[in-house]
């Protein structure tokens, strides 16, 4: 409950424009967005992208927030901007012909950035189509409800929960396998 | 087994699936919450936190200053428009109260006097002698008939005769 009015009252001051109220939130925030944008990207540099991003976006639409769950809320705006940036990415991937295979396949490849280590789990869920991997970090990463998880996908949630559990059985198969 | 979010996975599951799949979709969430606490995420490097919160904050202090700005340029704004208005208002009004030369030139074509009042004799002269000329024979006659007029009665009604169709005869000369 306490956790419930510190987060109104950090989202009052952000409404106020107190950016040490935003810093809060950020540092609330921050790690499970950050595994978010990367388990769907694979990649650092565009994580660190979409995570500033985010939060620049938080600071322009705070003021739309009318209450109910920050969490599906954020994690709202997040899902929009991976998608704003998957859009972009086609957009970019048309204008090099040489890359229209990949392209097509429609899939994002875990890519190894800067020396990193890319982990099994990683590797895993490149082999998921692009809305499943994004449904189970939805699940993983936002805490969110399902029936919040289908709200954000604007899809009912008995298709929410089927898809859930496919992606699941998958996952689990090419983890153990 | 209860969410994160006190949803009664089972439960649910069963909304949708026989009590066997549900089982199954149960167990595959639990061993994939296991994958993800195996295999965590990377975490985001301080630097970019830091620089994250740096730019909010000078994007807040921009709009802070922005909106100061707005909020002034509002004000001059309308104090402008009201000291127009008023400017405007208070020349309107010194008009009506003290009318120009020109502000009335139709209207002056008729006097106001005759335009207002009953007497048709004020704009022309001869009119006005005319009838002073009658007034006077009226007079004389309504003293005549009350016997106030001494001397000879019918040479002073032949006189009056005679004035009268010469006043007539100038009236219609013009």
């Amino acid at each position: 409950m306490t956790e419930i009015n510190d987060l109104a009252r950090i989202i009052t001051g952000c409404k106020g424009g107190d950016d040490k109220c935003f810093a809060q939130i950020i540092d609330m925030y921050a790690s499970r967005c950050y595994g978010y944008f990367y388990r769907l990207t694979g990649n650092n540099d565009i994580s660190d992208e979409l995570l500033s991003e985010l939060f620049v976006k938080l600071v322009e639409k705070i003021g739309s927030y009318k209450g109910g769950s920050f969490e599906s809320w954020l994690f709202r705006i997040a899902s929009n901007i991976f998608h704003d940036h998957l859009r972009d990415k086609q957009r970019r991937k048309k204008l090099l012909k040489s890359q229209v295979a990949e392209f097509e396949s429609g899939t994002i490849e875990p890519k190894q950035s800067d020396g990193e280590l890319t982990d099994k789990l990683q590797i895993q869920l490149g082999k998921l189509d692009g809305d499943t991997r994004e449904l189970i970090m939805l699940r993983f990463y936002s805490q969110l409800s399902f029936k919040e998880i289908a709200q954000i996908r604007t899809e009912p949630i008995g298709t929410t929960l089927a898809k859930t559990h496919r992606a699941l059985q998958k996952l689990r198969e090419y983890m153990e396998g | 087994m209860d969410d994160r979010n006190h949803e009664n996975l089972r439960e649910l599951f069963e909304k949708f699936f026989d009590a066997e799949q549900a089982e199954s979709c149960v167990e595959n969430i639990r061993k994939a919450e296991q994958f993800f606490r195996d295999h965590p995420a990377p975490e985001p490097d301080d630097m970019l936190i830091a620089n994250i919160k740096a730019e909010i904050a000078m994007r807040l202090q921009g709009s802070r200053a922005h909106r100061i700005r707005r909020i002034i340029y509002e004000v001059v704004g309308a104090a402008a428009v009201i000291i127009f208005v008023a400017a405007v208002s208070l020349q309107l009004f010194l008009k009506q109260d003290t009318p120009q030369n020109g502000d009335y030139i139709q209207a002056s074509i008729i006097p106001t006097e005759i335009w207002e009042g009953d007497d048709i004799t004020i704009d022309d002269d001869n009119l006005a002698v005319f009838t002073a000329q009658i007034e006077q024979i009226e007079e004389e006659v309504i003293a005549l008939q009350s016997g106030k007029e001494t001397g000879n009665g019918d040479s002073t009604l032949t006189e009056l005769e005679m004035e009268l169709i010469e006043i007539n005869s100038d009236f219609w000369k013009g």
